[in-house]
């Protein structure tokens, strides 16, 4: 048992030594499974999208506050018959780091949300799509930034049929029910 | 001391876990090229690329000078905090054999790169980088990252992230003492 401290200083050495200097080493931002949504054949819905950006680590917002950061962007795969919509991003927070304490950068940390508007066409097939796409992020801690990732998003759309159109009455007499 | 088998048996569980852990995370990081760390001492990657100017410059044009080899990017907000060091640290170090490289390592186009070096007033050449110069150096993951080269070309040094101005004064120094001093073709 003796030997045990100093194995397990040799494995955190081995594990350091994998860290050195690579930045984090796995993606920053990870995104939460998207609830599945049911949207009628040619009517919009908003499919949420939660993402959370790990501890310590923080990446621009959609409107960062500088021409040279990078914003966070969802780009999703054009997919037939169904069309997508506005993307909505959050408000960052404004926030200062300790590599900039007189700068306020608007960034997001911890969880935020994007929504997605998705419209079927009438003509859609009933059934359940996979929607791609992918999250461009650039992530930074407070003394050092890493090279812009690219998280792959999927969401699931479940299409239901369209209500049956209204049926149109013949115009009625004003005396027909007398 | 008598030994709960069940406890070795978590103990060996634990250990083989973090072995495995950090095993595939080294080799995973290595895969592009040396570690960092394993470079100083050794002969800086040489490496050929085009300035701001349009110019080609090599790292071997600078032999003979103590070289701060610095990979930013503009998004880098902890980059732009050296930045005006590196410019003042040119200006002091300079006449002694000293030159700032810097490798830009972003997609911006080279006219923002020329736009953020200018407001941030740099002094020193800027060039354009290129993925596979990163690798040559353990793979750029982290930004800034800077290496010290003396006056024979060995990697005295390297920095990973935002440091303190004492520390690049200390790395400079060193690279400036060792190695032979000769005319650098720049």
């Amino acid at each position: 048992m003796r030997q045990t401290p100093a194995i397990g200083l040799l494995l955190l050495s081995a594990f350091l030594y994998g860290q050195d200097g690579h930045g984090p080493t796995g993606p920053v931002v990870k995104m939460a499974p998207a609830p599945l949504v049911t949207v009628r054949q040619g009517k919009a819905a908003t499919v949420p999208l939660s993402f959370r950006v790990s501890s310590g680590y923080h990446i621009n917002s959609n409107r960062p506050k500088s021409e040279f950061l990078i914003p966070t962007i969802l780009k999703i795969d054009a997919i037939t018959d169904i069309v997508i919509g506005k993307t909505t991003y959050p408000d960052g927070r404004d926030m200062s780091f300790a590599f900039a304490p007189d700068e306020k950068l608007n960034v997001y940390t911890g969880d935020f949300e994007v929504d997605v508007l998705v419209r079927p066409l009438h003509t859609v097939q009933v059934g359940k799509y996979v929607v791609r796409g992918i999250l461009k992020y650039q992530a930074c801690d407070n003394a050092a930034c890493y090279p812009p990732k690219q998280l792959p998003v999927s969401f699931d759309v479940r299409i239901a049929k369209a209500p049956p159109a209204p049926r149109k009455n013949p115009a009625q007499s004003p005396h027909a029910h007398r | 001391m008598k030994r709960n088998p069940l406890i070795l048996v978590f103990i060996a569980a634990v250990v083989a876990a973090m072995l495995f852990a950090g095993i595939h995370i080294a080799r995973k990081n290595h895969a592009g090229g040396v570690a960092p760390g394993q470079l100083i001492g050794q002969t800086a990657p040489d490496f050929e690329l085009q300035s701001l100017e349009g110019k080609s410059v090599k790292l071997s044009d600078f032999r003979g000078k103590a070289v701060l080899l610095n990979f930013w990017a503009t998004y880098c907000g902890p980059c732009k905090i050296e930045m005006p060091w590196f410019v003042e640290l040119q200006k002091e170090y300079g006449p002694q054999g000293f030159q700032i490289v810097g490798v830009a390592m972003d997609d911006a186009s080279s006219e923002d790169i020329a736009k953020f070096a200018k407001e941030m007033g740099v002094n020193y050449p800027i060039l354009l980088g290129k993925e596979s110069v990163g690798q040559s150096y353990g793979g750029v993951g982290v930004l800034p990252t800077t290496f010290f080269v003396d006056r024979d070309g060995k990697i005295t040094d390297r920095e990973f992230g935002l440091q303190s101005r004492s520390v690049f004064v200390a790395n400079i120094k060193k690279a400036l003492s060792q190695g032979q001093a000769v005319q650098a073709r720049r």
